[in-house]
Parts: C-alpha cells; sequence; structure tokens
C-alpha cells in the first residue's frame, strides 16, 4: 500500500471515528434509562403491550 | 380489566410482580425464573429500578416477570420503594399493573415480611406466596407450617430455597394455573377507621376512575402515612379526595388519635394470629455461626481491623496474582504492534493501527487481569454477606459526618463504578441526605482509576521492581484519601448546603452464607466484559481520534512532530494551569482526553510517548514499555518529568478530579438538571487542582 494511499485510508477511519464519537455523545438517549436502570428490551416490551 | 384469577385478556402474556422485603432472595428467583443475570448480593439495595424479564410456563407461555425494589410497607419512603407501590397500584404508565403477584418471604423471618404481603393481599390480585430460605429456617430450629399458612390465607404457598434451584418447578407449575385464587384472609378494619376507609375509596373509585380494590389499598395506604403527598407520589390527589382526607385527619388530631399507629397494629395483630399458628419455634439453639462471627467483625476494635486487613489482602492479590497474565498481556500486545509494523509499509495507515489503536486500547487490556480479581473480591464480600457488616461498623463514622447509614451501599458501589453508586442513592429517603451521597460517591475510587494508579506506582518508585509494599500500601493511601475526601464533603455539605436532622440508620444483618462461585464467576465476567467493550469501542474510538490529533498537522518535510500537533497545541494551552502542579502539556493532553473516562489517561499517555518514541527514531519504531517511556520523559530544561512526587501529585488530582462524563450525565438525570452536577464537576476539580498544587509545592519545598 502507498504511503499516499495509507494516509488517505487512515484520515477516513479518523473521520468515521469522530462522526460516531460525536454521535454517540450527542444522541438523544430514551428517558429515564442511564444504561443499567433496567429498561425492559424492545423485545419484552413488546410482549408487554396488548395484541390487537 | 381482566377478571380477577383469570389470566389477562388481549392475548398478551400474563404479568406477574417479585416483590418482598429488602434481601429476601427476588432477584435469585428472578434470574432463576427468567435465566437472567442480574445482579444479586446479600446485603439490602441491590435492586433499585424494576428489571422486566419472560419465563415459560410449564407448557411453555411466555410469562412477563417484573423484578421490583425490596420494600418493608407499600407507604414507601424512599424512590426505590416508590417504583414497587406505583407498578402494583398501577400508577406507571411504562408498566402495566401486574396481572399477578409473587410474593416471596424470607422464611426465617416469617412474621416480619407477612406485613407486606397482607398489603398486597389488599389489592385485590393473585398472590403466590414463596417462602424462600427454606433450609436456613430449618437449621434456625423453626418448623414453617405451610399447609396452614395455605389453609388460612387461600393463596398458593411455595417452599423454596432460591439460590439452590429449589422448589422452582412446583413455583413454575402455580405460575402455569390458568385461574389463581384469590385470597381469602380478611382482616377487620379499626371501626374507628372504616369509616375514613369507606368515603375514601368511594372517592379514589368516583373521582380517579380506581377499581374498588385499587381503590381502598389507596385509601389505607393514605391513611397508614402520616404524610398524604408521600403515598400519593407524583399523582396528586383529586381535591375531593384531599378534602375528605383532610377533614379526618383534623377530627382524629382533635381527638388526640394516632390514626396511623391504629392502622398499623391492627394489621399486626392480624398477621400474629397467623404467623403463630404457621410458626413453630423449635428450642433455643443458642448462638449461630453467624452471632459469632459477628461478634468479631462488628466489634468495635477487631471490626476495623477486619476491614483494614480484607482491603490489603485484596490490593496484595490484586499486585501479585495479576502480575503474570499482566506481563503475558503486554507481551502479546507489543508482539501484535510488531508484526503489523513487519507486515506493513511505513505509513499513517501504520501508525494509527500500532501508535494509535494498539497502543491505545493494548494498554488499557493489560490492567484486565487486575479489574477481574477486584470484581472476583468484591463479589465474593457480597455474597458471603460480609458486606452489610462493613457498612455496621462503617456507620459510626458516617454518622458523624452526617452521612446516612444507608449510603454506605451507593459509596461501596462506587468503588467498583460511580454510576451504579449514584442510581443506590434511590434506597435513601431523606432528599438532603440523597444528594449529598449523590454529590461525593464519586470521590470513592472507582475502577476506572485502578489504570492510572497502578501507571504512576509504576512509574513512581525508581528502580525495576516496586517493593510489593510500596504499591500495596500508596494504594491504600489513594483508597483512604478518596473515602476521606467524600465523608470530609458529606460533613461540609451536611452542614452548609444540605443542612438536616441527624440521620438514622436501622439495617438488616443477613446470615453468612458460603459464597455461590457462579455468582461471583458471573459478576466477574460481566464487568469483564463491560470493560472489553469500553476498551473496544470508546477508548479505540478516542485512540484513533487521539492519534490524528498528535500527528497533525504534520511538521516540516511531513514529519509528524507533536509539538506542532493539535493535541501538542491543546496540551501546550493548558499548561501554565497545570504547571503549578507539576504537569507538562503532554499529561495536559491525558487529562483532557480522559475527561471521557478516567482509564483513557493510560491509553492516551500511551499514544502520546509513542509517537514522542516514533520521533526519536522513526526508522525501528517500536512499542517502548509506557512505564520506560513515562521515565525517560523529561521537561525541555533536561528534568525528568515523571518524578515520585508528579506521580503523587498526579495520582492525587485523578481521586479528587471529576473526569467521568457518563457520571454527569448519570448525575444530571438523577437530581434533574444541571445545577448540581455543575456543582460536583467544579468542586471536585476544584479539590483535585488546589490539594494537587499543595503536595506538589510543598514537596519541592522540601527539596523532592
Amino acid at each position: 500500500m502507498s504511503s499516499s494511499l495509507q494516509t488517505i485510508t487512515a484520515l477516513a477511519i479518523v473521520a468515521l471515528t469522530t462522526g460516531w464519537l460525536l454521535w454517540r455523545a450527542f444522541a438523544k438517549r430514551k428517558a429515564g434509562c442511564g444504561g443499567g436502570c433496567g429498561c425492559p428490551a424492545a423485545e419484552i416490551k413488546a410482549t408487554l403491550k396488548p395484541k390487537t | 380489566m381482566n377478571a380477577p384469577g383469570k389470566p389477562p385478556g388481549g392475548g398478551r402474556a400474563p404479568v406477574y410482580a417479585i416483590v418482598g422485603n429488602p434481601n429476601c432472595g427476588k432477584s435469585t428467583l428472578f434470574n432463576a425464573l427468567t435465566g437472567l443475570k442480574q445482579k444479586v448480593g446479600n446485603y439490602p439495595g441491590v435492586t433499585v429500578e424494576k428489571k422486566v424479564g419472560i419465563a415459560y410456563s410449564q407448557h411453555g407461555q411466555p410469562l412477563t416477570v417484573i423484578d421490583l425494589p425490596g420494600t418493608y410497607s407499600l407507604a414507601a419512603r424512599s424512590p426505590d420503594e416508590a417504583v414497587t407501590r406505583d407498578v402494583l397500584l398501577g400508577r406507571r404508565t411504562d408498566t402495566p399493573q401486574p396481572d399477578r403477584i409473587l410474593c416471596i418471604v424470607d422464611a426465617t423471618n416469617l412474621e416480619r415480611n407477612l406485613y407486606l404481603v397482607h398489603q398486597i393481599l389488599d389489592l385485590g390480585r393473585p398472590v403466590i406466596l414463596v417462602l424462600n430460605m427454606m433450609d436456613l429456617a430449618v437449621r434456625g430450629g423453626l418448623d414453617v407450617r405451610v399447609a396452614r399458612l395455605e389453609h388460612a390465607l387461600g393463596i398458593p404457598v411455595i417452599s423454596c430455597e432460591a439460590v439452590n434451584n429449589k422448589g422452582l418447578i412446583e413455583l413454575k407449575l402455580a405460575m402455569s394455573r390458568p385461574d389463581l385464587p384469590l385470597s381469602r384472609h380478611a382482616w377487620d378494619v379499626p371501626a374507628a377507621i372504616a369509616p375514613a376507609v369507606a368515603e375514601l375509596q368511594a372517592s379514589l373509585a368516583a373521582n380517579e376512575g380506581k377499581s374498588p380494590l385499587i381503590a381502598r389499598a389507596e385509601a389505607l395506604l393514605l391513611l397508614t402515612d402520616q404524610d398524604s403527598v408521600r403515598v400519593a407520589g407524583s399523582t396528586p390527589l383529586n381535591p375531593r379526595t384531599a378534602e375528605i382526607l383532610r377533614i379526618w385527619q383534623k377530627r382524629w388530631a382533635e381527638q388526640g388519635m394516632d390514626w396511623a399507629g391504629i392502622l398499623v397494629g391492627s394489621r399486626y395483630d392480624a398477621i400474629g394470629v397467623l404467623a403463630a399458628d404457621a410458626v413453630r419455634a423449635g428450642a433455643p439453639t443458642g448462638r449461630t455461626a453467624s452471632d459469632k462471627i459477628d461478634s468479631v467483625v462488628t466489634h468495635p476494635v477487631w471490626g476495623w481491623l477486619v476491614l483494614i486487613a480484607v482491603m490489603t489482602l485484596i490490593f496484595l492479590s490484586i499486585f501479585t496474582l495479576a502480575e503474570y497474565p499482566m506481563d503475558w498481556i503486554g507481551v502479546q500486545v507489543a508482539a501484535l504492534a510488531n508484526w503489523v509494523k513487519g507486515v506493513m509499509p511505513p505509513g499513517d495507515l501504520r501508525d494509527l493501527i500500532t501508535d494509535g489503536a494498539i497502543a491505545g486500547v493494548g494498554t488499557i487490556v493489560t490492567f484486565l487481569p487486575q479489574i477481574l480479581i477486584l470484581f472476583f473480591f468484591i463479589g465474593l464480600l457480597e455474597n458471603t454477606g460480609y458486606m452489610a457488616r462493613a457498612a455496621f461498623i462503617m456507620d459510626r463514622l458516617m454518622s458523624r459526618v452526617g452521612l446516612n447509614g444507608k449510603s454506605f451501599i451507593p459509596l461501596l458501589s462506587s468503588y467498583a463504578c460511580a454510576i451504579p453508586g449514584i442510581m443506590a442513592t434511590r434506597t435513601i429517603e431523606d432528599p438532603k441526605d440523597r444528594l449529598t451521597t449523590i454529590l461525593v460517591a464519586p470521590l470513592m475510587s472507582c475502577s476506572a482509576r485502578l489504570p492510572v494508579y497502578l501507571l504512576m506506582i509504576a512509574a513512581l518508585v525508581p528502580g525495576d521492581r516496586v517493593p510489593l509494599a510500596t504499591k500495596v500500601g500508596l494504594m491504600l493511601l489513594m483508597y483512604g484519601l478518596g473515602t476521606g475526601g467524600a465523608f470530609g464533603f458529606a460533613w461540609l455539605f451536611k452542614r452548609t448546603l444540605l443542612k438536616g436532622a441527624p440521620p438514622l440508620m436501622i439495617m438488616e444483618l443477613p446470615p453468612y452464607r458460603l459464597p455461590r462461585l457462579k455468582d461471583v464467576v458471573l459478576h466477574m465476567i460481566e464487568r469483564a466484559g463491560l470493560f472489553l467493550k469500553r476498551a473496544g469501542t470508546v477508548i479505540l474510538g478516542i485512540s484513533i481520534v487521539l492519534w490524528f490529533l498528535t500527528a497533525y498537522p504534520k511538521g516540516p518535510g511531513g514529519v509528524s512532530a507533536i509539538d506542532h500537533s493539535f493535541a501538542g497545541q491543546a496540551g501546550h494551552a493548558i499548561e501554565p494551569l497545570i504547571k503549578p502542579i507539576g504537569f507538562d502539556w503532554r499529561i495536559g493532553i491525558g487529562l483532557i482526553s480522559s475527561f471521557a473516562a478516567r482509564e483513557v489517561f493510560v491509553s492516551s499517555t500511551a499514544v502520546v510517548f509513542s509517537v514522542q518514541n516514533f520521533d526519536a527514531d522513526h526508522a525501528n519504531a517500536d512499542i517502548t514499555p509506557l512505564r520506560t517511556a513515562l521515565r525517560n520523559a523529561h521537561w525541555p530544561d533536561g528534568r525528568p518529568l515523571f518524578t515520585p512526587l508528579v506521580c503523587l501529585s498526579l495520582m492525587i488530582y485523578y481521586v479528587f478530579a471529576m473526569q467521568c462524563m457518563s457520571t454527569i450525565a448519570v448525575v444530571r438525570r438523577e437530581t434533574n438538571g444541571w445545577k448540581w452536577p455543575i456543582f460536583q464537576t467544579l468542586y471536585m476539580t476544584g479539590t483535585a487542582w488546589v490539594l494537587s498544587f499543595i503536595v506538589y509545592q510543598a514537596g519541592r519545598g522540601f527539596g523532592f
């Protein structure tokens, strides 16, 4: 791999990673859950809703 | 609404709620039923939010099971107890009211546990009573007559040993029954209070649309607690109901009648009759093994010695047992980096992989064995019941600084991570006590600080091998500083910002149990998984970005020079602020990046100093062990950078500084605003700077 291709690839990885970190930091999280509160998973939530 | 005792309509799975007193085995039963791995511990207050899982009936039908925080009564006094009350009364919009209730009781303390059961029976829902810890009851000489209790209550009563999975088949059979009977147990509300209950019930049913039985249960709760606002929680009472309540309370107050006391007393009378018939105490067995151990472990002098010995043993193990696996991981990480360097031509991508990703993540992963050992011991202490004893002996000290005894468990949890610790403050009734605990919990040294301490301890003492006693002593000092700081600030806050009445602690000491290795190992693996997940996601991401920030913009001739890099410029920008505490701009880069998470400091340092190493010898670049790289780092005038004094100053900085975005986010959520997290960040980081300044400048003054 040439040096310039390495540079382009590395910068692309950095850009993607930065985007992901920013998205992670500012993504709107659902209220009441800090990641360890025991909110039911989506598949369990589905079972809690009455089926029509 | 479904008819009581019948499966719910609409085709959805029946919803079971697991309720019971704290530390009676609810989460263990929940895990056994659902196959999930919720945290369990032999101390009260492990569960502070509802947990939901799926169990399957004997016929393979799904059953939704909700594990609720423990409570002694439905008259909730703390946020976690309010969760239980609100779910059972159908007040939560995110959770359906349970169709059926599994009441789990500690068979060794049946009479006390029956108070909550008695209140639950008022809800008019089918109930299955689970007598847990029957093995301990038998060992304690108690004869619990299950059939008599079943006959008296008219509901299924199942004997169970949740930790040993005994009684689960019988329980699942009962849960699979399509029509569970409603309790036939009735108790007479005292005549003086009965008209008020009837009037409130009618108003709650008419004005708030409650079902008759739920309305009656709420009416009884309103009269059990003097504080009706607390009972109503976030759903204010209808004006008509509030007026009825006020009129009755005024009338009773004029008569000098303690209506709540009469109501509670009447319930206990009914429970006393039930318990007397259901439980026969055997001959006195004398002092139990738990009593004998407690005479030492909770002794005012020996108790402290045992606690210090236990902590010393943990740190000794962390250093001695982890040494070989750490070395092995370090060698593998270096080998991986060298292999990449061997197969790839020089260039930015190769540098990103070796100096960014591998240096950053690899350095953090090296600390995995020590994290595993720490959580293994924490799991052992929780499982055996020693944690509650530690809380007991700490209570005297904590009450002196104005901390609630219930603060101990949140503070203890914070040694692992401040986030569950802050969430565990929901067990604290008094809002000021709860806020005080939230404010000081992040001062307890969490596991994310461990890699920073270990790195600094390794860099601090000259010579190839740091004496074990020095390592353990320094580690104890850091943990002691954090704990002392937490107590000191609690004392300050309780006397200034958050003045309140002296707290009272009532804590039940659970019996000692042999630790369940499965639970301990599962907990350890879970924490290791979280650690590795962070290393593989956030820390990898930050390491990659940091590599870019340290490599770009390139210096003259396309050679990277960290001095000119973005990170270098940021580090130089804050250097005037951190120079008085002994840190240069490169340490500044670590401080900035580790605001995301403390352990990022180690990976950042690895990235920063790997880049420096590359600059020095880019023809034969290699991953220099970080410790050696730190020792070789110098100020521009040639003075060594990481002197013992700077290492100490840095460790003290990390003891006190609020370097964790996740903790700030959780404090914001738990305090409903930004005021307290901002205050917390300022006071903690300010204290960190001031103490580091004092230590560094005093040390310099003494010639270090």
